[in-house]
């Protein structure tokens, strides 16, 4: 029997989607494949966006700042109201993990699309939840328990140098600095908290020891309303910047059965703290010996839940529907079996020569790739302007095979056969990736990027150079050809901004030299 | 006319390699199969005059295509407009202006922090590029700043 056969009848007659982006898009396409009507709702600048353009109905809920819009809990709500929306699905980021939302769903009479509210305010507060699974007796990175007070520098000496500075209220990667000797304390003190402060409204730091190296392996967690947990395999993301992810595979090259095993049984002691169902992620740290530590559990839908999708064949945004619908997940899907090998890049709007900085632009050519066991989630509208207020991810390129090695030959393919014009993007960093001797043989660790590719990755080929000296040039002479000019007298634009006496003597000068 | 046009990438001489050849996938669009008979690669290109950019797996380089004459009256541009005025710091990314690490009239060394943007949610500090002082300030904290707008003037 086919693991994700249909309902009888759709759990929902109408469901409103918090979100935006490929996100928002993924979602439309599970109400789609459940016979539920999608509501979109967009901020002014999102009128012409994907998300909005495929849904079955789309509600304007505020002006470009997300503040005002996708973070606004009346608006949301509002607009579920106004179209009759029977359930909310808020996707990742934005107003995910606010339990304040998931209650006032729930007060509205809608049906809330993730685990309970109470479990996302136990969880969601780091240090919280760092407490009481050291109760339940899951490893945690060694550390401070407590909260550092405004104004407070704690004494790290017990922790021991480098130690990680994190945000109470955080997730990905914000609010966190890396300390390496205590002068750096302060000043890491005053930017993590205002970073965190922005981000999350909330300033309240802990401190961990770091380590290192290490991997970042989450545990992918399914529950229904009857008791039943599933748990869908792990994934490895210890590509990252920033600390934030920018490359996923499962199943992890670092997890012997053994450490799968303690993983898993960590992560169902970590979901027995809490009243848990729906979708949640379980994040941990591994070592080079291969112990584990809690990191944090992030009770919503995971950006790379797509290549847990793809090795188990459980769609888990239709699942997250189904079970807060109240249907019970089937025997087969509890104790599933992985097949085969996928891995995930992102792709954002950022110069990984330039650190990584976000670009501004607009995507121009957009080429996706195609064929067997490749599979790409985005909402890039080709033209438009990105929005900077929002989320810089572009695409996820996922691909799945039989094993690894074909899985990264697949990947290799797909970003050859991959276009992006108008800006630049992560992409050459992943080609750069999938041939790096460390990542092909499944040894790295979170420290790669800046172990391995630095500020700026390696300095351009000269072959390639030299071919995009080829294609300007061909491209110049086809314009010209086109357009019955040579372009060569440049001197009518220059005159405006060059004395022009002294240009045409120089011209005039080189002329009588040739 | 192509053999003529002198060629720049990040600010050096380039030449076209042997043996390949380009062909247009979509002229307007500016994507194209570069190909050596044995190897073949797309790549997209864009930009009008003398100043294009190529991705190319996966990477944005900029090339310089000057005829003859464009070379000479840029040469005499850049040479009139050489000045040892004061410098402008400008946003190289769009975002909002969160704090200044200076007032007017600071000095300040190479490398100091001169002010934080916040883009994409990330905290972006502005640099000096070199010693000097603060000659005035352009902007102010909670203001938003587009790529390319004037932060402040160093002397």
């Amino acid at each position: 029997m086919h693991k994700d056969s249909s309902p009888q009848r759709p759990p929902f007659r109408r469901l409103l989607i918090a979100n935006r982006g490929e996100i928002a898009v993924r979602i439309v396409r599970a109400c789609r494949e459940l016979g539920i009507e999608s509501v979109a709702v967009y901020s002014e600048a999102d009128t012409d966006a994907m998300h909005v353009a495929v849904a079955d109905l789309a509600v304007a809920i505020g002006p470009r700042a997300a503040s005002d819009s996708y973070l606004s809990i009346p608006a949301v709500i509002a607009a579920a109201r106004q179209t009759g929306a029977q359930a909310v699905h808020p996707g990742y980021g934005f107003l995910s993990e606010n339990a304040a939302f998931a209650r006032a769903v729930e007060e509205a009479g809608l049906a809330w699309i993730g685990p309970p509210p109470a479990t996302q305010e136990a969880l969601g507060n780091k240090l919280a939840a760092r407490r009481s699974v050291t109760d339940a007796g899951v490893p945690v990175v060694p550390g401070l328990l407590v909260a550092l007070e405004d104004g407070e520098l704690p004494d790290l000496s017990s922790i021991g140098y480098p130690a990680m500075l994190k945000a109470a209220a955080g997730g990905g990667g914000r609010g966190m600095r890396r300390i390496s000797r205590p002068e750096e304390l302060p000043s890491a003190v005053e930017s993590a908290r205002r970073e965190a402060l922005s981000a999350f409204g909330d300033g309240t730091l802990y401190v961990e020891r770091l380590i290192s190296p290490a991997r970042h392996i989450e545990v992918q967690l399914l529950g229904d309303r009857h008791g039943n947990l599933a748990v869908l395999g792990e994934r490895d993301c210890s590509v990252q910047r920033r600390h934030q992810k920018l490359v996923e595979e499962t199943p992890s090259p670092a997890v012997t059965p053994e450490v799968r095993r303690a993983l898993f049984d960590s992560a169902r002691r970590v979901a027995a703290t809490v009243e848990f169902h729906n979708a949640a992620t379980v994040e941990f740290l591994l070592d080079g010996e291969g112990n584990h530590y809690f990191l944090e559990m992030n009770t919503r839908l995971q950006v790379e839940h797509g290549i847990t999708e793809l090795v188990t064949g459980i769609d888990i945004v239709a699942w997250q529907i189904r079970i807060a619908a109240g249907e019970p997940l089937p025997a087969e899907l509890l104790d599933p079996e992985p097949r085969g090998h996928a891995v995930e890049v992102r792709i954002y709007a950022e110069d990984p020569y330039a650190g990584f900085r976000p670009v501004a632009g607009a995507v121009t050519a957009w080429r996706l790739p195609g064929g067997p066991g490749v599979r790409i989630d985005h909402a890039v509208t080709p033209g438009a302007a990105l929005a900077p207020e929002y989320d810089p991810l572009l695409a996820k390129v996922m691909v799945h095979a039989a094993d690894r090695p074909a899985a990264l030959a697949r990947l290799r393919r797909a970003l050859d056969e991959m276009v992006v014009g108008g800006l630049q993007t992560d992409l050459g960093f992943h080609r750069w990736l999938v041939d790096e001797p460390g990542f092909a043989a499944g040894d790295y660790h979170t420290g790669l990027i800046p172990e391995l590719w630095g500020e700026s990755g390696p300095p351009v080929d000269p072959l390639d150079a030299s071919l995009a000296a080829l294609l300007a040039r061909e491209a110049r002479a086809a314009r010209s050809g086109s357009d019955g000019s040579d372009g060569s007298n440049g001197a009518a634009d220059l005159a405006g901004r060059v004395a022009p006496d002294r240009a045409w003597a120089r011209l005039a000068r080189e002329e009588a030299r040739r | 006319m192509s053999r003529d046009l002198e060629l720049r990438v990040a600010g050096e001489a380039a030449e076209a390699p042997e043996g390949w050849t380009v062909g247009w996938i979509d002229r307007a669009g500016g994507v194209a199969r570069l190909s050596d008979g044995s190897r073949s690669l797309l790549a997209v290109v864009e930009g009008s005059g003398s100043s294009w950019t190529v991705m190319l797996r996966g990477r944005r380089i900029s090339v310089t295509v000057r005829t003859w004459r464009e070379r000479v009256l840029a040469d005499a541009e850049s040479g009139a407009t050489l000045h040892d005025g004061p410098i402008e710091i400008r946003a190289t990314l769009p975002g909002l202006v969160v704090a200044l690490a200076l007032a007017e009239g600071a000095e300040v060394a190479e490398g100091d922090a001169l002010l934080t943007i916040e883009a994409m949610k990330m905290q972006n500090e502005v640099r000096a590029p070199r010693a000097g002082r603060v000659a005035s300030m352009a902007v102010t904290p909670g203001q938003t700043v587009a790529t390319g707008a004037l932060l402040l003037r160093l002397e």
